[in-house]
């Protein structure tokens, strides 16, 4: 025996598709209480009609409306005021749907990091022309070793001499025009300020990657931690990729090219940016890699199962094991 | 111009022109995805693009009669994997026609939240359309909203086991002789060995199983990968 229901009607049938008792709902609904029973459904709960069938029937087997075991008969048919007030219903539940989706850490985790790759790469881009730019006026000036305060201090001081008093070294010999100058400076204006959004947007990832990935960012930092979860797509994904996956996240490139024509496979991804590995010597690389991507693949399971949150002790142990790999292999292989 | 440039309607709402495809634009002045707008005895019409809609492909490359891969304007149809709803569009343009003249219902279902949203807004001036955000495969979800069986349905979800979803979806909800349309895309079946045309040719074989396979439309050219299939429920 079945317990056939749908968002305002439910029926006992049996075996042979024979109606055996019927609660049908033909009553005027308004969008938000259509609403409400299809969330119900759409949750797995018994309409009302149907847990009234259910008690008179409680050996009848409750099944959604559409399932396949259900046998043939005759459905009762909502009327057309209901099914109107269930289409508008749907949609606003589509709707709501769609706003809740920014609850997804994961996704606000890739357009913070997203973002804030587009920008670093903007904000080089734009730095390097200042530097040519102010060069282009005063060759004597050097900005070798310090090319990031360049753009605040020009954005402080009223006229490119000013900034070469500042500097000590010739004011420009051809000077730029009024227009060019203020150019020149709000561009300066404009990377200097690159430079706190930058921060910002950093100082975002890593909150956002300690409250969503607390081991992964204990262990590798926030930063690589984001970086991580968003080229597997999720925290979720990232916990169920196996951990060769996370060794060579971020190494697509020679990844495929390695399937498609035998070239040597990549040995570290994005993992590379970790001190662990891009300071270790060259012949070392690919062992820390591949069980600091174990280890990676442990902890993003922790923070998507809620699993006890990893310690600075497992973070130790886990050290303590790159140390031995370094020690052990502290000579380059002879070739 | 000229000769080849035969007019033939399709429906009441859907022209083809040689080898372009137009619908009468439900929601005038209005041009979903950038798409071109044009005047036919002045009814704005809507470019449907074969590039950008796998329905719209079908329809050119069929060898049967294209009309018969429509539903027929005013009925209920489903539709899964609604996607941006670029397809949708003009399958509200012929089903339901402006303000839902034709009273036809559009069952879309999409899993991801970002197509929704163009979605419901595309909802919002076509009234007919029924955005559903949910996994094509948990029909217990969405299913009270077909409550009796659609006529024509189709799919084209870009995940493992198109097949299998196809066929639970037409055992559910396609009535006896209902025409459902599936477009497979080979590169989703990668646990599948073989090459794509195994994979069309296994499907092929599944499908023939269960329903009567009318055609099998390879969708190269438009979109490579693809064949649509249409099927009718015996």
């Amino acid at each position: 025996m079945w317990l056939w229901y749908s968002w305002q009607s439910a029926a006992v049938i049996n075996t042979d598709g024979d109606v055996i008792d019927m609660e049908i709902n033909d009553a005027r609904f308004s969008v938000h209480a259509a609403k409400e029973r299809l969330q119900m459904i759409a949750r797995g709960r018994l309409p009302p009609e149907a847990q009234i069938l259910a008690e008179r029937f409680p050996e009848a087997k409750p099944t959604a409306h559409g399932s396949e075991a259900l046998p043939e008969f005759e459905i009762p048919q909502p009327t057309p005021n209901q099914i109107e007030a269930a289409d508008e219903a749907a949609l606003l539940l589509a709707k709501e749907g769609v706003a809740i989706s920014a609850a997804d850490p994961d996704r606000r985790m890739e357009h913070l990091l997203r973002a804030s790759d587009e920008l670093r790469t903007l904000h080089l881009t734009m730095e390097a022309r200042l530097i040519e730019w102010i060069g282009l006026f005063l060759p004597s000036a050097r900005f070798d070793g310090d090319r990031t305060q360049v753009a605040g201090r020009l954005s402080n001081v009223a006229s490119l001499s000013e900034f070469a008093a500042q500097l000590e070294v010739d004011d420009a010999y051809e000077q730029p025009s009024e227009s060019e100058w203020k150019a020149l400076h709000d561009w300066a204006t404009m990377v200097a300020n690159q430079r706190r959004q930058l921060d910002r947007l950093e100082h975002a990832i890593r909150l956002s990657a300690q409250a969503h990935l607390p081991s992964v960012s204990t262990l590798v930092g926030p930063l690589l931690a984001a970086r991580l979860c968003v080229e597997a797509h999720g925290r979720s994904r990232l916990a169920r990729l196996p951990s060769g996956t996370v060794q060579v996240l971020g190494a697509e490139k020679a990844f495929f090219s390695h399937l498609r024509s035998g070239t040597a496979p990549p040995k570290h991804g994005h993992i590379f940016m970790h001190p662990w590995i891009s300071r270790s010597p060259r012949w070392v690389r690919g062992k820390i890699a591949r069980m600091l991507a174990s280890k990676i693949s442990i902890a993003a399971r922790i923070d998507a199962f809620d699993g006890t949150p990893m310690t600075q002790e497992d973070v130790d142990q886990v050290e303590t094991k790159v140390e031995a790999i370094r020690k052990e292999f502290s000579k380059p292989p002879r070739r | 111009m000229g000769k080849n440039r035969r007019i033939r309607p399709l429906s009441d709402s859907v022209l083809m022109e040689g080898r372009n495809l137009w619908t009468i634009n439900a929601n005038p002045g209005v041009a979903v995805r950038g798409e071109s707008l044009r005047k036919f005895r002045g009814v704005e019409h809507r470019r449907w693009d074969p590039n950008r809609s796998k329905l719209g492909a079908g329809l050119l490359r069929t060898r049967n009669d294209p009309s018969m891969l429509l539903p027929s304007p005013g009925s209920t149809v489903l539709y899964l994997g609604a996607g941006h709803g670029t397809t949708i569009s003009h399958l509200h343009d012929h089903l339901c026609g402006a303000s839902n003249q034709h009273r036809g219902r559009l069952v879309a279902v999409d899993l991801a939240p970002r197509c929704l949203r163009d979605l419901t807004h595309l909802a919002e001036n076509r009234p007919g359309l029924v955005p559903v955000l949910g996994d094509a495969r948990k029909f217990d979800a969405w299913g009270v909203l077909l409550p009796s069986r659609v006529d024509w349905l189709f799919q084209d979800v870009a995940q493992a086991g198109q097949v299998d979803i196809f066929l639970s979806a037409v055992r559910r909800f396609l009535s006896k002789d209902g025409i459902g349309l599936l477009s497979l895309k080979a590169a989703s079946e990668r646990h599948q060995e073989g090459t794509d045309h195994d994979i069309f040719a296994s499907a092929i074989a599944q499908l023939s199983n269960e329903v009567e396979l009318i055609e099998h439309i390879n969708l190269t050219g438009f979109e490579d990968q693809h064949a649509l299939f249409v099927v009718r429920r015996r």
